[in-house]
């Protein structure tokens, strides 16, 4: 047998060998599962063998699979975490107190037919109306970008101003926006994403509209849901595109959340078989027909990921009993020493729902910590805008570890409880 | 010398419990990014089948769509006398000067609503897209308010059967026929007169131009002549072109099945490893026997590694059958997805596609899991000292 390598392969083998050795070690100072292993060493050296530490230190053994154990627990809940956190930024716009004052009215036939503009009066008469501004999404992409990820609208500055509930003005002055026509009112997170500040110039290329803007910035606003917009001028775009007389949308504020519905119906009762009949909702249900238009799509990725997730977790179940299963022959010894059944099962549900707990604090409070203070805007080019992971992500993460832990003991406990001692202490594997 | 592969074979039979939880789990992950991507591959590939090579597409300069477009009369009028233009047997210039516009409708079984395209077009314009066939009721009649929509759209919104109504705020448009456009773009639209949408909608201009030149060369001079006209700004390109780009819609699904394929595959890596190890610890006497017969370490690296890139490729070659399964079911039953298109704003419908190079792909991915999961512990299997193996219970 000419392969037969009975030393350990030369002088660069075993360099290599201690190389990994030394690695290993600097990982295992890392692993809270070492730190773990060492704390049940001590606490049984200084408090000797209780339950707690009986059931720690078994848990601890074979350090490398409790270590892959909490790692596939880990990476199964932070999976499940940032699933869970992608479906309610997809499905869930945020809200704002503002939002419920708040309507947009649009063209019945859909939002790409704009609205004449002579219907500002009779909008302004609804009672329950506060203001009303003209509200036109203008599409352009900033300087020399392909797509651009924040929205440019055409307003009324004067009126815009009153709808603007929960944002406030943080630099320039909004007097200036109303007075100067070619200047803008732009969101605070703009202004530090592209570095700019008042009195510079923002350059559109219009992509709907055959124009292109060519703005100063004459005021930032911030505390909106959404820090990102640019508004300008309607009567700018009118001048370019020729005055065509029509807006996209009526953007209107009602006095209070009670009236809102009531002026909803007035509002579409008021334009009914004229030539441009109008579709009033509420801001969030305007966000809301938005997210429906996502299609079935939205619905068909989020059962596959519950699919994975809990594939996952099958996986992750199989392997904590599989590391029960291996210690038959001392569950069943401990039986023979007259341990009962239910303090067996404690044994291995402590050790299952540790292994488990462990697992889930780092994979939920890492998708936490990542989700949380990593630049989402920057990297994803603004597609994504909060990725908050609620405490009820949190929770419902905790949840299904719990469940998690309690599933994988419930299989090697009735094996335990169902076996001889004589049989088990003659299991091998 | 290397391990026998039966060897390997008989050991994922003889501990079937754990080579089933690593398989259903490679396979889950190896299915998911299969599916994603053939989502993505799905609306390229509708993309990819619109339009006629020898057609021309006209947009406004600066568009990036034909929803963001706008062609006057004058221009269309002027582009009618090129001489670049084919005619057809009436000596008509082979262009249509095209109306797209979005109508907000109802979807079937009060799932919301969805924006729909409407294209008015010209007679020309059916003639230039030979991919598009009538398959129930008739063409609309020019001059009438009446509307033939694709069998896509037609099974998908309420009013869109042969017969019903579409509401375009207080407009009505009759529906009177159906048509298959063999699974372009086309599938998620509805066609109607040109000017009588120019009408309805109160636009004085047009979307866009499709046209026919006489031949390639004529071609390249339209876009040429296009291209440096500053007073048209207009833009022409290939129709094959202009829609192999609109793909942006499939972005999202490529990159998401990126990450959870990922992502999902850290976590089975992790659970194919613990697999490994066990299997490892389970066989320390076995392995020492091994060595003390002559195999070399690399021989048992070797076969530890084949054995968990087996369990692995075993899983991938389930979720490609999943997904092809689901395929299959896809196709025959004809469930159709829709999500809005980021360029025009309408609901376009498509199918998805696990295509052969997607099998593939996910094969590969299932056998790298398996080399990445088994590598450490086979070399931890190597490592057995001999006699301590062979004394070892």
């Amino acid at each position: 047998m000419s392969g037969m390598d009975p030393g350990g392969g030369g002088i660069l083998g075993r360099s290599f060998h201690g190389l990994f050795r030394l690695a290993g070690f600097a990982l295992s100072l890392l692993n809270p599962v070492t730190w773990l292993g060492e704390l049940a060493r001590a606490w049984v050296r200084w408090f000797g063998l209780g339950p707690f530490s009986f059931v720690l230190v078994n848990a601890m053994r074979n350090r490398r699979r409790a270590t892959l154990t909490v790692l596939s627990v880990a990476s199964s809940c932070g999976l499940l975490v940032t699933l869970l956190t992608l479906q309610r930024e997809l499905t869930v716009p945020p809200e704002s107190e503002g939002a419920s004052l708040r309507i947009i009215a649009r063209n019945k036939v859909s939002l790409a037919q704009p609205l004449p503009a002579k219907q500002l009066s009779a909008v302004e008469k609804i009672p329950g109306v506060v203001a009303v501004s003209p509200f036109t999404f203008f599409g352009g992409n900033f300087r020399d970008e392909q797509m651009t990820s924040f929205a440019q609208f055409a307003v009324e500055p004067a009126r815009f101003r009153e709808l603007l509930v929960e944002g406030r003005v943080s630099d320039g002055s909004y007097e200036e926006f109303i007075k100067d026509r070619n200047s803008c009112f732009v969101g605070a997170d703009t202004m530090k994403r592209y570095d700019l500040k008042i009195g510079d110039k923002m350059r559109f290329t219009g992509t709907f509209y055959p124009v292109d803007l060519d703005l100063k910035i004459a005021a930032v606003f911030k505390g909106t849901v959404d820090d990102r917009g640019v508004f300008f001028h309607h009567k700018l775009l009118d001048e370019l595109t020729g005055d065509p007389g029509t807006v996209g949308t009526w953007y209107i504020r009602v006095a209070s959340a009670e009236v809102a519905n009531d002026v909803i119906a007035r509002i579409n009762k008021a334009f009914e078989n004229s030539s441009a009949e109008v579709r009033a909702e509420t801001e969030r249900a305007f966000q809301m027909g938005f997210i429906s238009m996502l299609g079935n799509v939205k619905v068909l990725t989020l059962s596959i990921s519950a699919v994975v997730v809990f594939t996952l977790m099958l996986v992750t179940v199989s392997t904590m009993s599989m590391a029960i299963r291996e210690r038959f022959r001392e569950l069943a010894i401990l039986k023979a020493l007259g341990f009962q059944r239910r303090e067996l099962f404690a044994f291995i549900l402590a050790e299952s729902f540790g292994l488990s707990a462990l697992g889930a604090f780092l994979g939920i409070g890492g998708a936490w910590l990542l989700w949380t203070y990593a630049d989402l805007q920057k990297w994803t080019g603004g597609m994504i805008l909060y990725f908050e992971v609620t405490p009820r992500i949190v929770a419902t993460g905790s949840v299904v570890a719990a469940i998690l832990g309690i599933v994988a003991a419930i299989g090697p406990s009735v094996a335990v409880a169902r076996t001889s001692v004589v049989n088990g202490l003659r299991t091998l594997d | 010398m290397a391990l026998p592969l039966r060897y390997n074979f008989r050991n994922v039979i003889v501990r079937w419990r754990t080579t089933v939880f690593t398989v259903l789990g490679v396979a889950a992950v190896v299915g998911v990014f299969v599916l994603l991507r053939a989502l993505a591959r799905g609306i390229e590939s509708t993309s990819g089948n619109t339009g006629d090579p020898r057609n021309i597409l006209v947009v406004r300069k600066g568009s990036q769509a034909e929803s963001g477009s706008l062609v006057t009369r004058e221009q269309y009028r002027t582009l009618q006398y090129f001489d670049e233009i084919a005619r057809n047997e009436r000596g008509e210039a082979v262009v249509s000067a095209e109306l797209v516009m979005i109508v907000s409708a109802p979807r079937r079984a009060g799932a919301g609503e969805a924006n729909t395209l409407i294209r008015g077009i010209t007679p020309r314009g059916m003639e230039l897209r030979p991919q598009v066939a009538l398959v129930e009721g008739r063409w609309f009649h020019p001059g009438r308010r009446e509307v033939v929509v694709s069998r896509r759209l037609s099974n998908r919104f309420e009013g869109f059967e042969p017969g019903g109504t579409i509401k375009a705020g207080p407009a009505r448009l009759t529906v009177v026929g159906v048509f298959d456009g063999q699974g372009s773009a086309f599938d998620s639209e509805a066609w109607m007169d040109a000017d009588e949408a120019r009408a309805l909608f109160d636009r004085e201009q047009y979307s866009s131009l499709l046209l026919r030149p006489k031949d390639p060369d004529a071609a390249q001079a339209i876009m040429a002549r296009l291209e440096q006209d500053k007073r048209l700004a207009l833009r022409a390109e290939p129709e094959t072109e202009y829609y192999s780009k609109q793909t942006m819609t499939a972005m999202p699904f490529k990159v998401l099945g990126g990450i959870l394929g990922v992502a999902m595959s850290v976590g089975a890596v992790f659970a194919a490893m613990n697999t490994m190890y066990a299997s490892v610890a389970a066989r320390t006497r076995e392995v020492g026997t091994l060595r003390v017969l002559g195999y070399s370490r690399g021989a048992v690296v070797l076969s530890f590694m084949i054995e968990g890139t087996l369990v692995a490729v075993m899983g991938g070659v389930l979720g490609c059958g999943l997904a092809l399964l689901l395929n299959l079911y896809v196709q025959v039953r004809g469930v159709y997805f829709g999500t809005m298109d980021f360029q025009s704003f309408a609901e376009t419908v498509f199918q998805f596609r696990v295509t052969p190079d997607l099998v593939g792909l996910g094969l590969l991915f299932s056998a790298i899991i398996g080399v990445v999961g088994s590598f450490l512990p086979a070399l931890r299997a190597a490592r057995l000292p001999v006699i301590a193996a062979l004394k070892s219970v």
